[in-house]
């Protein structure tokens, strides 16, 4: 299932993807690069550094499927943090109306 | 204990979370002599020392990683797993985080402890327990055939969120589920994680998992509630996800907190067909450009 969308035209419930901020932000004081996260997640949002200090890296936030966390419950040091869904969703609400 | 239990964990040779798993099946032998284990080595050689045992036992599966080598193991016999642990999720619940050493050290070696506790406990717990049986009425469906997989969506009763997921609204409760695109994204679904009852959510909220040798995947609430029951039928039959995801395959059951509200970002059947459709070609266009890169 590994593929790239075209982020530039994806929506999620009728909002331009791009307008929802729904991607996993990395904390590198936790992280231990086992790299199980990238394993597991099949929309190519991260991506492997091999030559530098950050060896993971969040590459394409808007691949990510908004309201999954699932890459998190493979994060044994709890690096991994997704924005609060209930404000995600009330922007949602909000984006919803102004295009209406 | 009924039924004869063993236990498969990772060989645990690569990371310190399988040392941990291999742990929790040494205490859990130790501790109850009648649990017998599997050697993943062993059995990957395909000895037929196990068999039997595998055939006519409850099996708990102990994985270290996503790499899932024990649940992988099962699936290649077609054995599916009584029980299930993850050793990541529980570095998180017990907080206690062992190093990366693959000598155990203090914290592992109580995390072990601790794990192999609980699932004694749960095997106490499950003792005598019968799956509830729900009559479900017939379904009319919009259908399409797209390479030979056939995807179904209820034409009338059931509403989607843009994550694949369904709930049926039976007056204050409800029932929750997956579609066939997601069911059909993952394959022969092997295992399924369940909230705990009485466990409140919000719309949108992840609520329990399900698995594939592929994927492992979140049920994505399409409703505000709170889970009253689950499907426990799916526990020992998670192919229902496959072959019935709209009757049998039926996930949980909820008292539904916000329904009106939560139903204006919901479509309904002939809106998420449409939708699904959509999906399916995406994933196809994307499937051919990668074959043809």
């Amino acid at each position: 299932m590994s593929k790239e969308y075209d982020a530039e035209q994806e929506t999620f419930m009728g909002v331009p993807r791009k307008k929802i901020p729904w991607f996993p932000t990395i904390d590198y004081s936790k992280c231990n690069f086992c790299m199980e996260c990238d394993k597991f997640c099949p929309h190519n949002v991260y991506e492997r550094r091999e030559n530098e200090e950050k060896k993971l890296i969040v590459k394409n936030p808007y691949n990510c499927v908004v309201f999954c966390r699932a890459c998190a419950k493979t994060c044994a040091v709890d690096a991994l943090s997704f924005p609060d869904k209930r404000e995600i969703t009330k922007l949602i609400k909000e984006l919803r109306k102004e295009s209406e | 204990m009924g039924k004869k239990v063993c236990v498969l964990p990772c060989n645990g040779l690569d990371k310190s979370l399988g040392v941990v798993a291999r742990n929790v099946a040494l205490k859990l032998i130790e501790k109850n002599p009648d649990i017998e284990l599997i050697c993943p080595v062993l059995l990957n050689t395909g000895d037929e020392k196990y068999e039997e045992l595998l055939k006519e036992s409850d099996i708990i599966v102990i994985d270290g990683c996503m790499t899932r080598c024990a649940t992988k193991l099962l699936d290649e016999r077609s054995l599916r797993p009584g029980k299930k642990i993850f050793t990541p999720d529980m570095v998180k619940k017990y907080k206690l985080n062992p190093g990366k050493s693959l000598i155990l050290d203090e914290e592992g070696q109580k995390l072990a402890e601790f794990i192999a506790s609980e699932i004694l406990e749960s095997l106490k717990e499950s003792e005598g327990e019968v799956a509830e049986i729900r009559e479900l009425e017939e379904i009319e469906y919009f259908e399409t055939t797209v390479d030979k997989f056939r995807f179904r969506v209820p034409k009338s009763g059931y509403y989607f969120n843009e994550n694949d997921c369904w709930v049926k609204p039976m007056g204050k409760k409800a029932l929750m589920g997956i579609s066939d695109f997601l069911q059909n994204m993952a394959s022969d679904i092997i295992f399924v994680e369940f909230p705990e009852i009485g466990l409140e959510f919000e719309q949108f909220d992840d609520i329990g998992s399900f698995e594939s040798i592929k994927i492992v995947l979140q049920l994505i609430t399409p409703a505000s509630g709170k889970v009253v029951a689950v499907n426990k039928e799916l526990e020992k039959s998670p192919e229902l996800l496959n072959q019935d995801p709209y009757g049998k395959g039926w996930f949980v059951e909820v008292e539904l907190k916000n329904f009106e509200e939560d139903k204006e970002l919901l479509m309904d059947g002939p809106a998420y067909f449409e939708y699904m459709k959509k999906k399916i070609e995406e994933e196809r266009k994307h499937r051919a450009q990668n074959i043809g890169d």
